[in-house]
């Protein structure tokens, strides 16, 4: 079998870590990401006791040949996008964790924690205030968007 | 971890996606650089740093003076982990040739993993970058001449490069949080230590501060003494220990944003 690259060494680790022992709430089908390592389908659901409760989420992650030196990108996909502050309409997440804060010592399972915390702390199930222009303009991929602070009182 | 963020709009944008636009050219310039400059140069005499700034009154004079302490420089990549690599080469370049202090250094190095586990970060990804530290430290720990030529190919190899960056700057990070109350003083603003180390240490292309430099080495228990370039009045090129009183280790050449290594 040939070398595996560094990165696809590290998200086969990766995988397996996720597949064997998921945070609570969060569910990868091992089969599914299968030979392509580079796009996986996470699933999630929302925690008990939250504005989220019973709902069924699923997220897209893509990796790069540089992964993990760069951060993955990671949408929500599907027909149930949650309505949350910092997550537009078309899936895109406003979490510095995914671009500027990205750090190598980050895994897929540091970011799906963050997104679960992200949607339990929600006290108001609604839209980003700037979402149907963001929706318009914005590239298919959240990483080519400059995000910045804007709003600290969510 | 969450965040208040939202996209930034210029105003005169109206259909053109400038955020687009500026992500393209940063990258474009990103990629000039790397493609033109070694992760880590080969050693050159410090004629070259003059020739640089033959047109340079402030920087020539300043070269000149320099030039009765230092015989070299080697220069790295200036992608905001120079610090870090060029300490990390120089270093292990020095240990090559000093077996007595390799060996503690690999002790040290060995133990720092529970360490950093021990501290809560992720067993798991610390142990991807561990690996492949403690791999480039055996690799460097034979003959001397091999080793010399070792270092330098496997700092040149993005792989094995930058994986020695990410450790250091976990370990960078490792000892802020362990003596957060004494390096709390040192942050500006009203971010904790454990936010500055998230923001400012962990992620890769940032660039490293006195703080910075003053944590590694301390957690490394060696001196780094760096020699601040700039256009300040007079000819002397002032040098910091860092830690203060440290006998020094490694040289470096502070010029504003970047690093490279020098030699006496």
């Amino acid at each position: 079998m040939a070398a595996m690259s560094p990165s696809k060494r590290r998200l086969q680790r990766e995988l397996m870590s996720l597949v064997r022992e998921p945070p609570p709430g969060v569910f990868v089908d091992g089969d599914e990401v299968g030979q392509n390592l580079t796009q996986w389908i996470v699933h999630m659901e929302g925690a008990k006791g939250t504005l989220y409760e019973g709902e069924q989420f699923q997220l897209q992650f893509k990796f790069s040949s540089k992964y993990p030196f760069d951060s993955p990108e990671v949408t929500f996909i599907g027909g149930n996008i949650p309505v949350h502050p910092h997550v537009y309409s078309n899936g895109h997440i406003c979490l510095s964790i995914l671009t500027d804060d990205w750090s190598p010592a980050l895994s897929v399972q540091s970011v799906c924690l963050s997104i679960v915390s992200m949607l339990s702390s929600c006290k108001e199930k609604k839209r980003p205030p700037d979402n149907s222009f963001y929706v318009k303009t914005c590239n298919k991929n959240p990483k080519k968007t400059k995000w910045s602070y804007h709003d600290d009182s969510v | 971890m969450e965040d208040k963020r939202s996209p930034q709009w210029s105003s005169e944008n109206t259909d053109v996606n400038q955020d687009e636009l500026i992500l393209q050219q940063q990258r474009r310039i990103e990629r000039e650089i790397s493609e033109s400059i070694a992760l880590v140069g080969e050693k050159e005499s410090l004629i070259s740093l003059e020739l640089e700034y033959a047109k340079d009154e402030v920087y020539l004079a300043k070269t000149k003076v320099l030039g009765q302490k230092y015989s070299y420089i080697r220069r790295t990549r200036p992608d905001g982990n120079c610090f870090f690599r060029a300490f990390s080469y120089a270093y292990l370049e020095r240990l090559i040739d000093n077996k007595e202090e390799y060996e503690k250094f690999r002790e040290l190095a060995l133990k720092s993993k529970d360490n950093l586990v021990a501290l809560g970060f992720p067993q798991f990804t610390v142990e991807d970058f561990h690996d492949t530290f403690m791999e480039v430290i055996d690799k460097v720990g034979g003959d001397s001449e091999a080793s010399r030529l070792e270092l330098h190919k496997l700092f040149n190899e993005q792989g094995y490069s930058d994986y020695v960056v990410v450790y250091l700057r976990l370990i960078t990070s490792g000892q802020l949080q362990r003596e957060a109350d004494f390096y709390q003083h040192f942050i500006e603003g009203d971010r904790t230590i454990s936010e500055f180390c998230h923001q400012e240490v962990e992620p890769m292309y940032k660039e490293s501060d006195h703080i910075h430099i003053i944590a590694m080495s301390t957690a490394l228990g060696t001196g780094v003494r760096v020699r601040y370039m700039d256009r300040g009045a007079g000819t002397e090129v002032t040098a910091h220990d860092f830690p203060e009183g440290a006998l020094p280790t490694v040289h470096l050449l502070y010029r504003p944003g970047h690093y490279d290594i020098l030699y006496p």
